[in-house]
């Protein structure tokens, strides 16, 4: 059950990059997160064809690692937090993934007593699980999620995280329809759900191993409604509608701090900004320099808030700079030395404020995620304590409102149409959860593969 | 006194929204028939909306016979290809199109006694130790709806299945699906065990992390940018268009 009634913060102006409510300390110096400073974060991802035995892959992250760290210090970056999402072969087999941790911790323990260079280790764990394949709760690959997310905790993870995918069967069959009552379903109430049951057991995990839970992100949902509306010329997902989801997205990801996650949360969650106005945790997003990984349109706008700085994901290979990762880590150490100027200099406002102007009405996804508006759609969260439904409903109804209020925000006369109608489509729903959770396992049982017992029905 | 956003009013400087500059006019479907029982049939499709399809395809199988609604079901979905060819429609009024299609379309084929013959045959997948599948369940549905019998086996596929329904229905090509680098991989093999097996088709390969360098650098390979494409890619595949040349035609690397 949701469990925030009050925002963190007094006003949306007192939000800033650099500095959470409540910082979080990892790894090797420590690397303090939210204490009026922004770390980079680099994602290296592997070429295909090195998961193909363990000692290739071994190679690559060996390579990988020494690459970020070896350009820290020539570079001079004070901190890097380096995050492996894991690919399936790692999850499911937890010794790769052991032996890969357990590598890159050495690798960095000796920058560290080298250089003074501080670092910290992100296990981000594949959720194998696929909501129309298996029971979310019962099966092999939760198994080895579990398993894996032990064996990197007890060999050099700084940080737990994770990308669940919690009804993404039913929001796949809605995005695709703009179907607001399967959105709100699959993300709001399904994921929220499959989070609230998970989250408890990686936070054990984490405590047991003594080191910090971080944080899940809307991605499976979220980011394909947000990567499906695309740019201005793309015709496949109304940008209004994505906007609604995210929303929603915000409303979802808030149960893993709910059951006990304290940041730094997932980069690739956009809806974060709200979820720092909600928790005060520091947060990880990724912006300008997940270039590298993905198109979007408000690169800069997100970095707003932020705590930690992140790429997405960057594959390795040869660049005219170095490999990718030697030039992401650059691109990446620089973006923050720049926040981190303006904040020793006592410009960090005047430049959130120019962030905010190149984005906020570029499109409605920058204008939703900018602080003021983060903000609100926070508070209708958090005015909507009894039950998951509630408070993803009125979270898109506020979204939809601040859209509508706001006259600078352009939208096509298609985006309009779509957005009154996704409007008017979430006013009808019902008024409690119980009728709604009727309607739609009623309704979505047509979905192929929809299981209602993955979610406690 | 701290300028912001919202001391702003011109923000061309800053960033210009072709999509408002560019917007298509809204314009109505054309009507497909004068007749009104069937023009009923294809506003149903046009519209997306399912009881419409399935009312007025009852009555029309009824009286007009099933061929003919089956016609005018596939002008109707033709009708909301070129709205979405135009920018007045988004790709969820097409996928709503195409759930209405199937419904009048399975009446017709029930009323028949038998399927009605396909374009060609398609065998979709999404890679094994991958689970990212909605673009290939979107193209799916685009292809399905113009008229091609689509096997879908969807995700985590292990290679020989694929290539095993590839022989067992005799598919015009085979697509695979992936978000990761670390699982594309597998289309290769299944390329190369096709090719084991004497099956001279393509194997069209997209997705998050997929590019056309990798897709193209193996043969049978064809990387497609969009689920849009589906449709052609399958009508090529149909025609008999060697892999050589549907490459040449959709890729820049040959």
């Amino acid at each position: 059950m949701p469990k925030y009634t009050s925002m963190a913060y007094g006003s949306w102006e007192e939000m800033i990059f650099g500095t959470a409510k409540h910082p979080v300390s990892i790894g090797f110096g420590p690397v303090e997160l939210g204490k009026k400073h922004v770390h980079p974060q680099i994602v290296p991802h592997p070429r295909p064809g090195s998961e193909a035995t363990k000692a290739k892959i071994l190679k690559e992250y060996q390579r990988m690692t020494e690459d970020a760290l070896s350009h820290c210090a020539a570079l001079g970056f004070p901190s890097i937090v380096i995050e492996f999402e894991h690919i399936y072969q790692m999850t499911s087999q937890p010794e790769w993934a052991a032996a890969i941790f357990t590598q890159a911790k050495a690798q960095m323990k000796e920058y560290y007593d080298k250089y003074g260079l501080k670092s910290a280790l992100i296990s981000t764990v594949a959720d194998l699980r696929k909501p129309d394949m298996v029971n979310m709760r019962k099966c092999q690959e939760i198994d080895w999620m579990l398993e894996t997310f032990d064996s990197t905790a007890a060999n050099g993870a700084d940080v737990l995280s994770i990308e669940t995918m919690g009804g993404k069967e039913v929001f796949d069959y809605a995005i695709q329809r703009n179907d607001m009552k399967g959105i709100i379903f699959g993300i709001g109430v399904l994921s929220s759900i499959d989070m609230a049951w998970l989250w408890p057991q990686i936070v054990a995990i984490a405590e047991k191993h003594g080191i910090t839970p971080g944080g899940d992100t809307d991605c499976a949902r979220g980011n394909t409604a947000m990567f499906m509306a695309g740019g201005f010329t793309a015709t496949d997902v109304p940008h209004t509608v994505a906007a609604l989801a995210r929303g929603c997205s915000a409303a979802r990801s808030l149960v893993a701090y709910e059951c006990g996650a304290t940041g730094p949360t997932k980069d690739c969650a956009y809806e974060d900004p709200i979820i720092k106005a909600i928790t005060g945790v520091p947060i990880t997003m990724e912006g300008v320099a997940s270039a590298c990984a993905h198109a979007e349109l408000q690169s800069n706008l997100v970095a707003a808030v932020v705590d930690l700085w992140s790429n997405e994901a960057v594959e390795y290979h040869d660049m005219f700079g170095g490999s990718s990762v030697e030039v992401f880590t650059e691109i990446l150490g620089y973006n923050v030395a720049q926040m981190n100027a303006a904040i020793e200099l006592g410009y960090a406002k005047e430049l959130q404020a120019i962030n905010v102007a190149s984005d906020k009405y570029r499109d409605v996804h920058g204008f939703m995620l900018s602080p003021d508006n983060s903000y609100e759609i926070g508070k209708a969260i958090v005015a909507n304590v009894d039950s998951y439904y509630l408070r993803a409903k009125a979270a898109v109804l506020k979204t939809a409102e601040l859209i509508d209020a706001d006259s600078k925000m352009l939208l096509t006369d298609f985006e309009k149409d779509a957005l009154a109608k996704a409007r008017a489509d979430v006013e009808a729903l019902p008024d409690n959860e119980a009728d709604f959770v009727d309607m739609c396992l009623s309704e979505y049982s047509k979905v192929p593969g929809f299981d209602p017992t993955s979610y406690g029905f | 006194m701290q300028k912001t956003v919202n001391d702003l009013t011109n923000f061309d400087p800053i960033f210009i929204r072709y999509d408002i500059k560019i917007a298509p006019k809204k314009r109505d479907a054309a009507d497909v028939s004068t007749d009104p029982a069937l023009q009923a049939i294809a506003k149903g499709v046009v519209e997306g909306d399912e009881d419409m399809v399935a009312e007025a395809s009852k009555a029309a199988i009824a009286s007009k016979g099933p061929q003919t609604v089956i016609d005018t079901l596939i002008l109707g979905m033709a009708e909301v290809s070129k709205l979405w060819d135009d920018g007045v429609y988004y790709l969820p009024q097409v996928i709503l199109s195409s759930d209405a299609l199937m419904v009048g379309l399975n009446m017709a084929e029930e009323a028949l006694g038998s399927a009605v013959v396909k374009r060609g045959t398609v065998v979709m997948h999404c890679a094994h130790g991958d689970i990212h599948d909605i673009g290939k369940n979107v193209a799916a549905a685009l292809i399905r709806a113009n008229g091609y019998k689509v096997i879908d086996l969807g995700s985590d596929v292990p290679e020989e299945t694929v290539v095993q329904a590839a022989k067992d229905n005799k598919a015009d090509l085979v697509t695979g699906t992936a978000l990761m680098t670390t699982t594309m991989s597998a289309f290769h093999r299944v390329a190369e065990l096709l090719t084991q097996e004497g099956i001279n088709i393509p194997v069209v390969a997209s997705g998050g992390a997929v590019s056309e360098e990798w897709v193209t650098s193996w043969d049978r390979g064809v990387y497609a940018t969009f689920a849009k494409q589906g449709p052609e890619m399958a009508g090529d595949a149909a025609a008999g268009m060697s892999w050589e040349d549907m490459r040449a035609k959709w890729n820049l690397v040959v």
